[in-house]
């Protein structure tokens, strides 16, 4: 390694420690995916807006997994109260339905379209099921070009179940991921941004202090020698050894303070 | 007459006949019928169905089981209304029963509606609309039991298939219920029945105008909306005839739905 590269190396492992999202390594291609998912089925059903909601929590709330079109961005997180609206329905009961005029009037369960300022006109809501348990909703909003759209139709309600098919497979393979990340995360017991500052403050003042130069370079000594020669390290071995034992004597016989 | 062949019935003379149904039903309006709705809930405030809900109960988890109380909290989702709307349509003086089983949190999933189903059987409810359904086999065998029970109490079931590639209980239990997938017709009277079917009743169920929240209407189209629709022309059979039992009602769905095939021909 050149003197340049070994320089290089904290600062590469910093970045490293930075940019490493557990999260985004075992979820985001399933997200990716998903997000294919959408634009492929949408696009057969003559639509540029759809979504995937997933149950969150015990209670049979939902919330925005994934989503395309207009106002994908704002969609994702936000969060539908159990029971509520069409998703809600669609969850609690497994039935898909699919609404022709949503817009007409203000019943619709508006906050979704409140906080996003998009206009739903029509809804087509297919229940995602694994293992006969319903964990989401997929939905598709809309069709392409301008009001007023066509209804869906029964044959696009069957098209639609056979696509909730694989994105169930998808949101199942995502659960398993964001489970492994959760556990991972609390493994590392990195929970928060102000719980990765913690840890990255700790191994700076690792990385910096003069106890832990002194151990590498201890550690780089052993491992010059031994990889000097059989008989080198017997050697080093041994007087490791003789070392140990008269530091276990003289703590056991009170001389040094055991730290 | 008609004749009852291997591959089942076929219509030689008025089918109707056949069970001596007069047509006198067609001009009943449901009266002194009791319909139970398991579902979110029904808007009774809506000007469509204003005076036509006799009760309103909603389940409620305690201690691990599931009671039902008086309701005054509507519906959630808007699904129960839509439904007691196009009952309310066919069989405006059918009294309607609203047990809320979906939206209330903690109810866990499944047990509110077998525990809703209950309570109708225990009401001795004449019709139980149950637009519901689960895939968990693990409901299988309690819904069964169930549905036996209702068919021995003289409740009639009338379920939705849920219109995915897999079943879904009990919709697919053919002895002891009636269950229905959705048809593009949009005459009530014009349902279908498929014998050997899994699902043997077709009635509308596509871009159904019918009642919502919010004193609106919606246009909705689903296996949801089928169900309601037969439990609408039941009430008609059964204020003429209160004496029908589930198998007879079953067999005049039968009778009219081939006068209907036959009238189409």
């Amino acid at each position: 390694m050149t003197e340049s590269g070994e320089h290089d190396l904290p600062a590469r492992l910093q970045r490293l420690i930075e940019t490493f999202d557990i999260a985004s390594i075992l979820t985001e291609p399933l997200t990716r995916s998903l997000t294919k998912m959408l634009e492929v089925s949408a696009a057969d059903l003559n639509s540029d807006e759809a979504s995937v909601l997933i149950r969150d929590g015990e209670e049979g709330d939902l919330r925005f997994l994934c989503a395309i079109g207009q106002v994908a961005g704002q969609l994702i997180n936000l969060r539908v109260p159990a029971g509520k609206g069409i998703a809600g329905f669609v969850l609690s009961s497994g039935q898909p339905m699919a609404v022709s005029d949503v817009g007409e009037e203000t019943s619709f369960y508006s906050e979704v379209d409140m906080a996003t300022g998009y206009s739903t006109q029509i809804i087509l809501a297919t229940p995602l099921s694994r293992n006969g348990e319903v964990i989401g909703v997929l939905e598709y909003v809309n069709r392409r070009g301008n009001p007023p759209f066509e209804p869906y139709t029964p044959a696009e309600m069957d098209r639609a179940a056979s696509f909730a098919e694989v994105v169930a497979s998808l949101v199942n393979a995502y659960e398993s991921a964001k489970l492994f990340r959760d556990l991972g995360e609390r493994m590392l017991g990195i929970g928060s941004t102000e719980d990765v500052s913690v840890v990255r403050a700790w191994l700076n003042e690792l990385r910096n202090s003069a106890e832990h130069k002194e151990m590498m370079d201890l550690a780089i000594l052993v491992r010059d020698l031994a990889s000097r020669g059989d008989a080198e390290r017997a050697v080093c071995k041994e007087l490791l050894e003789s070392v140990s034992r008269y530091s276990n004597d003289k703590s056991d016989s009170g001389y040094f303070p055991r730290l | 007459m008609a004749t009852i062949s291997a591959n089942g019935p076929s219509s030689t003379d008025g089918a109707a006949r056949f069970l001596h149904l007069a047509d006198d039903w067609r001009s009943a309006t449901g009266s002194g019928v009791k319909v139970a709705i398991i579902d979110s809930g029904i808007d009774h405030q809506h000007p469509d169905l204003k005076g036509r809900i006799a009760d309103l109960v909603e389940a409620r988890a305690d201690n691990k089981r599931i009671v039902f109380d008086s309701s005054l909290s509507g519906d959630s989702a808007g699904h129960g209304t839509a439904c007691a709307g196009i009952i309310a349509k066919i069989a405006p003086d059918a009294s309607l029963y609203s047990i809320k089983v979906l939206g209330p949190a903690g109810l866990g999933d499944g047990h509110a509606f077998l525990a809703g189903l209950e309570y109708a059987i225990n009401e001795k409810y004449q019709i139980i609309n149950l637009s519901l359904g689960t895939t968990k086999p693990q409901f299988f065998s309690p819904l069964h039991d169930l549905l036996d029970r209702a068919y021995q109490a003289g409740c009639i079931v009338v379920a939705a298939a849920n219109n995915l590639p897999y079943p879904s209980f009990p919709s697919v239990f053919s002895s002891s219920l009636i269950s229905v997938v959705k048809s593009a017709e949009s005459d009530p009277m014009k349902f279908g029945f498929h014998f050997g079917r899994v699902i043997e009743l077709t009635a509308p169920g596509v871009n159904v105008r019918t009642t919502w929240l919010e004193k609106g209407h919606r246009t909705l189209t689903g296996n949801s909306f089928a169900c309601p629709h037969i439990v609408g022309v039941i009430a008609l059979l059964l204020e003429r005839h209160p004496e029908m039992t589930p198998f007879q009602v079953k067999s005049a769905l039968y009778a009219i739905a081939l006068e209907n095939q036959k009238a189409d021909v």
